[in-house]
C-alpha cells in the first residue's frame, strides 16, 4: 500500500480544516466579545438577548446547527449564495459565537468588582471603565479557558465533513472509498487533527504556567 | 417564505422516539465511561511510571482527535480487518471511549481540588489511606466534580447526533430523514433544535436540584 | 521522656529547614515554640507525627519510635492528636459526626459511646448547642474549637498545635486560647508552634526559639521574654513589642 499518493489530499483537507477553524475563531470570538459583554452588562435587555442566544446554541449539537445552515439558512437569506466553505464557516462561527460569550463574560465577571468601582470613581463612563479597566484584565482571565474551546472547536469542526466540504474528516473519507483502507487511513487522519490540536493545548499549559 | 407547522405535528412522536434513543446511547455511554473514567484517573494517579504514561497518552490522544474520526475508526476502520460492530454499538463504543478520558480529567481536578489540610487532617487522626479518601475526601470531591460532570453529559449528549453519520436512528438522522419526506425544513430542524435544547436544559435543571438536595453543607 | 528529639534534620529539595534539632518534652509539660516565619517551627511540629517525613534524626514520641522499621504510623498518630492552623475541619460533616469520625473508624468505639464522648468534649469547648450544625455556619475560633474536640476523642497523650490562632479574627482568639489553657491545667501534654506571646508567657513551662533551622535558645518564659541571652532572639522579640 503506498500511502504517500493519498498523503497530500489528507494534508490539502487539514490545510482547510485550519482555515476555516481560524476563520470561525476569529468571528466567533467577535461574537463572543459583543455577547460576553452584553451578558455581563447592567442592562437586563442585553442581558436576556444574549442569554438567549448562547443558551439556546449551547443546547443544540453542532451537527444541527451545520445541517440548519446548510438547508435551511439558504431559504430565510435567499439573496445570499451559500457555499459549503461559506456554510461550514457561518456555522462553526454561530457555535462558536456562544461559547466564546460564555468565557468573555466569566473573564469579565471575575475582574474584582472594586476595578469598576476605581474607574467610576475617577469619572469613567461605562464604556471607558470597560474599554481601559476591565476588558484588559478580562482578556488574560478568558485565554486559558478560550485556548481549550479552540481545541473542541477544531474537533467539532470534523463535522463540516457531513454538509460536504473536504475538511481533513472529509478527505478521509474521500480516500478511503479510494484505497478501500478505513484502518491506516483515519489513523492518519486522527494524528492529523492531533498535530493540529495538541499544539494548541501546549500552548495553553504554557500560558497557565506563566500566569501562575 | 411562511412557516407551517400542521405538517409535522404527526411525525412529533417519531421525534420523541429518536430522542429516546439519543439519551439511552448518552446514558449507557456516560455510566460505561464514567467507569473506565475512573480507572484511567486511578491509572494516572498511581506511582507506577509505566501506568502514568499509558494513562496520559490515553487522555491525550483522545481529548485532541475528533469523536467524529474516533468513530469511523471503530466503525469503518476495525470493520475492515473483520472486527464488525453495527452503528449502535460503534456509537457505544465510540462514546464510552471518549467519554472516559474527559471523566478521567474531571476526576483529577476534583480530587486535587479538595483542599490539602482535610487529608492531612484524616492522617494526623490515625486514618489509614483508604480510610481518609472514604470518609474525607470523597464526599467533597464529588460535590467538586458534580458541575463539571453535568457539563459533560450535556456534550456528550450533544455529541450524540453524531450517530446520524453512520446511520444509527437517533434524533440527528430522523430529522434528516423527515427532512426530505416532508421538505418542511426550517420546521423540522427549528422543532428538532428545540427537543436538545429543552433536554439539556431539563438536565443542567436536574443536577442543580440533585446539588441542593444532596450538599446541604 | 514523653517526647525526644536527636538530630533531626529535614530537607526540602535542596533546602534544609532542620539542621539538626535536640530536644525533650516531659509528660504533662506545655512546651511553646516561637520563632520568626520560615525559622523551621512548624516543620518540626508536622516531624513529631511524621506528617512531614524525614531521613536523618531520631524521633521517639509517646512510647512510639517513628524512625523504626516496624513502627505503624496509625498507631502513633492515635496517640498524638494535631490541631492545624486552617483548622481542617470536614465541610461535610456536621460538627458532632466530625469528632465521632476517628473513634468509630479507627478506635471501633461505638456510635453510642463516641457520640457521648463527643457531648462531653463539645460541652468542655463549649460548643454543645452546635452539634448538629454543618462548620460552614461556623465562626473560625468555634470551627477550630471543634477541631481540639476532634483531636481530644482519640484520647491522646499528646496534643501538638500549628499556630492554632493565626488564621482566626482577633475577637475569637481568646475562646481558643482558653481551651488550650484549660487543657494544659488539666495535665495534657502540649507542644504549641504560636505567635501568641500573652499565651506562651503564661502558660508555657518552657519556651523553645527556633530561627533558621535551629533551636537558637529555650528556658522558661520569664527566662525567654524578660532576659533572652541571644541577640537573635532580642531581635525577634523587640520587633514584636
Amino acid at each position: 500500500m503506498d500511502f504517500v499518493q493519498y498523503l497530500p489530499p489528507l494534508l490539502r483537507g487539514a490545510g482547510l480544516t485550519l482555515v476555516i477553524c481560524v476563520a470561525a475563531g476569529v468571528l466567533g470570538s467577535l461574537i463572543g466579545v459583543v455577547l460576553g459583554t452584553a451578558k455581563a452588562s447592567p442592562s437586563w435587555i442585553a442581558r436576556a438577548i444574549s442569554s438567549l442566544y448562547v443558551n439556546f446554541i449551547r443546547g443544540v449539537p453542532i451537527l444541527i446547527i451545520l445541517l440548519f445552515t446548510y438547508f435551511a439558512l439558504p431559504l430565510m437569506l435567499p439573496a445570499l449564495t451559500f457555499s459549503r466553505g461559506f456554510t461550514a464557516v457561518v456555522g462553526l462561527s454561530i457555535y462558536s459565537g456562544a461559547y466564546m460569550a460564555e468565557i468573555i463574560r466569566g473573564g469579565i465577571q471575575a475582574v474584582p468588582k472594586g476595578q469598576s468601582e476605581a474607574a467610576e470613581a475617577l469619572g469613567m463612563h461605562y464604556f471607558v471603565r470597560l474599554r481601559y479597566v476591565i476588558f484588559p484584565q478580562a482578556m488574560k482571565i478568558a485565554v486559558p479557558p478560550g485556548i481549550g474551546f479552540l481545541i473542541a472547536l477544531v474537533k467539532a469542526s470534523s463535522l463540516v465533513s457531513v454538509i460536504g466540504f473536504v475538511d481533513l474528516t472529509r478527505a478521509g473519507r474521500i480516500v478511503t472509498t479510494l484505497n478501500q483502507e478505513p484502518l491506516t487511513t483515519f489513523l492518519i487522519v486522527g494524528a492529523l487533527y492531533f498535530v493540529i490540536s495538541y499544539p494548541i493545548s501546549l500552548l495553553g499549559t504554557w500560558y497557565e504556567r506563566k500566569l501562575a | 417564505m411562511t412557516l407551517y407547522f400542521g405538517d409535522i405535528l404527526p411525525y412529533l412522536p417519531v421525534m420523541l422516539k429518536a430522542l429516546w434513543v439519543s439519551i439511552y446511547v448518552t446514558l449507557i455511554s456516560f455510566a460505561a465511561g464514567g467507569v473506565l473514567g475512573i480507572f484511567i484517573y486511578l491509572a494516572k494517579a498511581s506511582r507506577f511510571k509505566a501506568l502514568q504514561l499509558f494513562s496520559n497518552g490515553y487522555i491525550e490522544v483522545i481529548r485532541n482527535t475528533p469523536l467524529l474520526v474516533q468513530l469511523y475508526l471503530i466503525y469503518f476502520g476495525l470493520g475492515s480487518i473483520g472486527i464488525n460492530f453495527n452503528p449502535l454499538w460503534s456509537v457505544l463504543i465510540g462514546m464510552t471511549l471518549n467519554n472516559s478520558a474527559y471523566t478521567a480529567e474531571i476526576f483529577r481536578a476534583g480530587i486535587s481540588a479538595v483542599p490539602k489540610g482535610l487529608r492531612e487532617a484524616g492522617t494526623a487522626l490515625g486514618m489509614p489511606f483508604h480510610q481518609t479518601f472514604r470518609y474525607v475526601i470523597l464526599k467533597p470531591g464529588i460535590r467538586n466534580v458534580l458541575p463539571a460532570l453535568t457539563n459533560q453529559f450535556i456534550v456528550l449528549f450533544l455529541f450524540s447526533s453524531i450517530g446520524s453519520v453512520i446511520a444509527l436512528d437517533e434524533l440527528t438522522s430522523t430529522l434528516q430523514n423527515l427532512n426530505s419526506q416532508t421538505l418542511r425544513t426550517l420546521e423540522i430542524f427549528s422543532v428538532g433544535a428545540l427537543l436538545y435544547f429543552l433536554t439539556s436544559a431539563a438536565i443542567a435543571f436536574g443536577s442543580r436540584i440533585t446539588e441542593r438536595l444532596a450538599f446541604r453543607w | 521522656m514523653i517526647i525526644t528529639v536527636e538530630g533531626l534534620h529535614k530537607s526540602f529539595g535542596k533546602l534544609e529547614v532542620l539542621k539538626g534539632i535536640d530536644c525533650e518534652v516531659a509528660e504533662g509539660e506545655v512546651l511553646c515554640v516561637i520563632g520568626p516565619s520560615g525559622s523551621g517551627k512548624s516543620t518540626f511540629l508536622r516531624c513529631l507525627n511524621f506528617l512531614e517525613s524525614f531521613r536523618e534524626g531520631q524521633v521517639t514520641i509517646s512510647g512510639h519510635n517513628l524512625t523504626g522499621a516496624k513502627t505503624n504510623l496509625n498507631a502513633v498518630r492515635r496517640d498524638v492528636g494535631m490541631v492545624f492552623q486552617s483548622f481542617n475541619v470536614f465541610p461535610h460533616m456536621k460538627v458532632i459526626d466530625n469528632i465521632m469520625l476517628a473513634p468509630m473508624k479507627v478506635g471501633k468505639v461505638s456510635r453510642v459511646d463516641a457520640h457521648a464522648r463527643g457531648m462531653v468534649l463539645l460541652e468542655k469547648v463549649g460548643l454543645t448547642s452546635k452539634a448538629d450544625v454543618y462548620p460552614s455556619t461556623l465562626s473560625g475560633g468555634q470551627m477550630q474549637r471543634v477541631a481540639i474536640a476532634r483531636a481530644l476523642a482519640m484520647e491522646p497523650t499528646v496534643m501538638l498545635f500549628d499556630e492554632p490562632t493565626s488564621a482566626l479574627d482577633p475577637e475569637t482568639v481568646g475562646d481558643v486560647l482558653d481551651v488550650m489553657k484549660k487543657l494544659a491545667e488539666e495535665g495534657m501534654t502540649m507542644v504549641v508552634v504560636t505567635h501568641e506571646m500573652g499565651f506562651a508567657r503564661e502558660v508555657a513551662d518552657r519556651v523553645l526559639f527556633m530561627d533558621a533551622g535551629v533551636i537558637v535558645e529555650e528556658g522558661t518564659p520569664a527566662q525567654i521574654f524578660e532576659s533572652p541571652q541571644h541577640v537573635r532572639t532580642q531581635t525577634f522579640l523587640s520587633k514584636l513589642l
